[in-house]
């Protein structure tokens, strides 16, 4: 998994930012999510960026795993993220 | 231009914008650097928004040194996207190396032509440094209106110069301005996008600034035309839809700038000699990159947006709309 031939994604004080340069469009990150695409970056699966994050922010509630897991869905849907060669 | 899609994160809501409506003044640094390269122009099209042309180059325009050190530094600050106009960017003398230079860098970059360069063997070095995508302007679906329109300019060779494109596989887009004279072939033109293999078509009202403002009278649609025009679009943009992106703005220019006194847009418009402008509609000069850092314009250009003098030219365009003709003619803030 990795982002989309035309995505970027930059660092920001809130977090970061997605954008998809064929659409122009732009997607504004909190942290977690900026976490999320660090680790796509780097290349790791759905489950691994689950259980990685999970250890690294607080989660009273234990929903983080499924609200990773949703994102990295809809980043899938969008076109956002594809596998190495796309 | 509205928020037109959400994702859902962790902690709430990750909306998409644009880069014109992401709220600048949050960012470290712009998303989007819109460079007109060179003034110098092939042609001297009736509707051109700046004052380009044959021998049009600025007299000072950036030295070779001083284009690779802006270039350095919208690298250094991890500006995502990048586009290179003018006049025609394709006649810089050091065009495909500052394409290679950016592409090299890791920054997407998209070349805004008249498409009379795109030669094979260009398209195929466009390919090869990589780069986004290649718009041409194809202002007319016949050699009737395209070549009245773009004085010294070939139909023809527009066409073939995208057929280029689509042969070496560069992404094509198409810009497309409306004028008394080719209205009427927007529909045949957004067909002809398509069938050339574009995945994005652009249009929008012709501006009343540079070139035009001379051609004016003759140039300008009616409103009745631009009614007729914005119908087509919606339906080819129904008809195309998931094949090519049909992309237009029936906002006027007045109800753009008043959106943008309080969305400015993450993006900086280069021109030709460094200077910066705060959007392509004001005539607002917010730095000098021979002069300034792109940080530290990057910081003027928030303030002075706040400048009362940007809201009162806009409500001076309200009164006025020929004030767009004074775009040229730079105030430094």
């Amino acid at each position: 998994m990795q982002l989309a031939k035309y995505v970027k994604f930059r660092e920001e004080q809130f977090g970061g930012v997605l954008f998809q340069t064929q659409t122009e469009k732009v997607y504004t990150l909190n942290p977690t999510a900026a976490a999320v695409i660090r680790e796509i970056r780097s290349g790791a699966d759905a489950a691994q960026i689950a259980a990685r994050l999970k250890g690294k922010f607080h989660d009273p509630t234990g929903t983080i795993e499924g609200d990773i897991l949703a994102l990295i869905h809809d980043l899938q849907q969008k076109g956002l993220i594809g596998d190495p060669q796309g | 231009m509205s928020v037109s899609e959400t994702l859902p994160n962790a902690a709430g809501r990750m909306p998409a914008t644009t880069p014109a409506t992401t709220t600048s003044g949050e960012l470290r640094a712009p998303l989007y650097v819109a460079w007109q390269v060179t003034n110098e122009c092939n042609l001297a099209c009736l509707h051109c928004i700046e004052e380009s042309g044959p021998g049009k180059a600025f007299p000072d325009e950036l030295s070779r040194e001083q284009v690779f050190e802006v270039l350095r530094q919208i690298v250094e600050n991890d500006v995502p996207y990048l586009s290179f106009s003018g006049g025609e960017p394709m006649v810089h003398p050091y065009f495909f190396e500052m394409v290679e230079y950016v592409c090299s860098q890791g920054a997407q970059l998209k070349i805004e032509t008249n498409g009379h360069y795109l030669t094979p063997g260009n398209c195929a070095r466009l390919k090869d440094l990589g780069v986004k995508a290649v718009q041409v302007s194809l202002d007319g679906a016949s050699p009737e209106t395209f070549n009245r329109m773009r004085v010294r300019g070939n139909f023809n060779l527009t066409v073939e110069g995208i057929r280029n494109l689509q042969d070496a596989a560069v992404p094509i887009e198409i810009n497309y301005s409306p004028t008394s004279f080719n209205a009427h072939e927007i529909g045949i033109a957004v067909d002809l996008a398509a069938r050339l293999g574009a995945h994005s078509f652009y249009t929008g009202r012709t501006m009343y600034t540079g070139n035009a403002v001379k051609t004016w009278g003759k140039l300008t649609p009616s409103e009745e035309q631009y009614e007729r025009v914005f119908a087509t679009l919606h339906q080819k943009a129904a008809e195309y839809d998931g094949q090519m992106r049909v992309h237009f703005h029936e906002m006027g220019l007045l109800d753009e700038l008043r959106y943008r006194l309080h969305h400015p847009a993450a993006l900086l418009i280069v021109l030709p000699n460094g200077l910066v402008k705060l959007i392509n509609a004001l005539p607002f000069v917010c730095g000098d990159l021979r002069k300034q850092s792109l940080g530290e314009i990057w910081g003027n250009f928030q303030r002075a947006w706040q400048d009362p003098r940007v809201s009162d030219f806009v409500d001076a365009l309200a009164r006025d709309p020929g004030t767009t003709s004074m775009l040229h003619k730079w105030v430094y803030l």
